[in-house]
């Protein structure tokens, strides 16, 4: 089974590190990246392309210092190399025009507003992780635990 | 040294050990060089399939590409220098092996992957499955009861894993109304993969082991669909019935009442109502196969041709086929395939003092050994190995009349493949049962196990029936 790999960018070193805390429970299949603005997660995801490394979840931050992370993700959304890429904006600042854009522009999958549960960002990451899985045709039933069974049920239909 | 690395080496080792060893020590007089790359290349695949270091598909495809390389008429160069000298052996046939791709059960399980997909797209497995579940009323051990046949009856003509994914996803609601100490949700949980296993043995295109039997008997005599059923289902019903009552002995629900409701209704337009016609027109033409002449690897392709030509089945839904499971079938027939036009199977039988054995003994130790080895390992992968090496045997064994002889043994067989669900390993339907969360390996493993044990005495009582009243 190959590790997935999820990206966490925050400004804030306390709420990176609060989230990645509560993601830690995805250690068995998931490998998690800390980074502190946009410019070095770009960098990081350019990195793990390069080196063929299934990056399954981007968990980003939007208000940070140089490139925020509607921009970021939105690019992310266009760069062809990633097209099975799962995005979460997490966030408490931003405003109408942000959330369109982070819509209709960086395709998000999912707006958790901060502050956030550990459980809702524990069903969440999950449930993005299970599609990523059958999106990108990487599901293998050693995934079996990590995977929503409501997407399970609902994705094995019609499978061999 | 990681666990991974070992299990890719051990299988690449032996293959280049058995290949290396003198043709005298492997005990066999008059083994040839081609006989012997036949053995290396069978403990490549059983233990790439035991092992699993690659995709058991992969396997499949190994062995067919391993085979044209080493032991076909078109081989590497170096392969075939001696060719024609005493002791070399005889080359398979290079179109013979490519044959297997599409030899005519794989045809016969496209057809029933094209039906399987048309009836999920247009919702008509999940539809029937609402109004079939109806007049089991609302007595939960009347509901369980409804569930595992209906969910046995779709897997005769869906995968097991599909149907099991489908039934449960219908089941989810009505569990989370359930009493989270309630041992029926253990009950319901399990009813859906122990229905799909058992259901699979119904039809030759119920699971893959069926097809690579269906090739093995096809040798022997000729078996249309509808007498498979005629034994087959039979064996589904007592089955099933004995499962359900074990079942409701295990994990009796404390609930008066369960109330399934699925909603939805057929569609209708001129694709779904085709859909619903070829469904039953081809389940029919297979059922009567001795009216119209044709046989039911030539009645799969009517439906493969229908949904095609009226765009039910479109370009992007074709490749969403598991070709995978065609492929893993397609190796295991060309494994079988090179065991016995090389002529090893039957040096291997002559080797083997078959007549100082009882019969019995064999046949229940072979039954015995698949199941734990299906339990273990996949269904397909465990028929792969069994059904060459009994097919094989099957001739040179004598005193199974009464049991339907080599037909009886290749049944017997195959049948115990398909019992193999004590694990959430065992089968993908298994582990979609386990991924709910709801129940402990502890449980599968009770009615696993007591299901496995029950259904190989129950295949022999079968079998002595079928072969009683001349079905065999």
């Amino acid at each position: 089974m190959e590790k997935l790999y999820i990206v966490c960018v925050d400004d804030q070193r306390e709420v990176l590190a609060s989230v990645v805390r509560d993601l830690n429970m995805f250690a068995d299949w998931a490998v998690m990246e800390e980074c502190e603005s946009a410019d070095e997660a770009e960098e990081l995801m350019e990195d793990l392309a390069a080196s063929d490394r299934p990056v399954a979840l981007i968990v980003c931050d939007h208000i940070m210092p140089g490139m925020n992370g509607v921009d970021f993700l939105a690019t992310l959304a266009a760069d062809q190399r990633f097209p099975h890429l799962k995005k979460i904006l997490l966030t408490g600042q931003a405003t109408q025009k942000d959330t369109i854009e982070a819509v209709n522009k960086a395709r998000i999958d999912y707006y958790l507003e901060k502050p956030w549960s550990a459980k809702e960002l524990e069903d969440v990451v999950r449930l993005q992780l299970s599609h990523y899985l059958f999106d990108s045709g990487r599901f293998s039933m050693e995934y079996r635990a990590l995977v929503t069974p409501s997407v399970l049920m609902e994705r094995m239909q019609g499978r061999e | 040294m990681s666990k991974k690395l070992w299990k890719t080496l051990i299988p690449l080792l032996v293959f280049f050990i058995l290949l290396a060893l003198p043709v005298e020590w492997f005990g066999m007089p008059g083994l040839t060089v081609v006989e012997q790359r036949v053995i290396a290349l069978f403990f490549l695949a059983a233990l790439c399939w035991i092992l699993e270091p690659i995709p058991i598909f992969a396997t499949s495809l190994l062995v067919i590409v391993l085979e044209l390389i080493m032991l076909s008429d078109k081989s590497f160069i170096l392969f075939k220098s001696g060719a024609g000298t005493e002791g070399f052996g005889t080359l398979l046939s290079a179109t013979g092996i490519m044959a297997t791709f599409a030899s005519p059960v794989i045809m016969l399980f496209l057809g029933g992957f094209f039906l399987a997909m048309a009836a999920t797209k247009f919702r008509l497995d999940i539809n029937l499955a609402r109004v079939l579940l109806r007049p089991f009323g609302s007595n939960p051990n009347l509901v369980l009861l409804g569930l595992m046949v209906i969910t046995a009856v779709f897997s005769m003509f869906m995968s097991n894993t599909a149907t099991t994914a489908m039934m449960l996803a219908i089941l989810a609601p009505v569990l989370a109304c359930l009493d989270k100490d309630d041992p029926a949700r253990i009950g319901f949980v399990l009813a859906v993969p122990v229905g799909a296993n058992i259901g699979g043995i119904g039809t030759p295109i119920g699971t893959p082991p069926n097809a690579i039997a269906l090739k093995y008997i096809s040798d022997l005599q000729t078996i249309s669909f509808g007498e498979w059923m005629l034994f087959a289902l039979p064996f589904v019903l007592v089955l099933l019935f004995i499962a359900w009552r074990l079942l409701c002995f295990f994990f009796p629900s404390s609930q008066k009442s369960v109330v399934l409701d699925i909603k939805g209704r057929f569609m209708r337009g001129w694709r779904p109502v085709t859909v619903y016609i070829t469904f039953g027109v081809t389940i029919l033409l297979w059922v009567l196969g001795g009216l119209h002449g044709m046989d039911s690897n030539v009645v799969a392709l009517i439906p493969v041709a229908v949904f095609s030509c009226t765009g039910i089945i479109s370009k992007e839904d074709l490749k969403t086929i598991s070709w995978d499971v065609l492929w893993l079938v397609s190796g295991g027939i060309a494994l079988g395939a090179g065991l016995e036009q090389t002529g090893l199977a039957a040096r291997m039988v002559s080797a083997i003092p078959f007549a100082s054995l009882h019969p019995m003994v064999v046949l229940i130790f072979a039954m015995l050994m698949t199941l734990l080895m299906a339990n273990f390992m996949s269904h397909t992968a465990t028929a792969n190995l069994v059904l060459p090496l009994m097919a094989a045997m099957a001739g040179a064994l004598s005193g199974l009349e009464s049991l339907g002889g080599a037909v009886g043994l290749l049944l017997a067989v195959t049948f115990s493949a398909s019992l193999g669900m004590s694990l959430p390993i065992s089968a993908p339907p298994n582990a979609l049962a386990s991924a709910t969360g709801m129940v402990e390996t502890g449980h599968m493993a009770r009615i696993g196990v007591s299901v496995g044990l029950i259904g190989l005495a129950l295949t022999l009582v079968m079998l002595w029936v079928a072969n009683f009243v001349g079905l065999l």
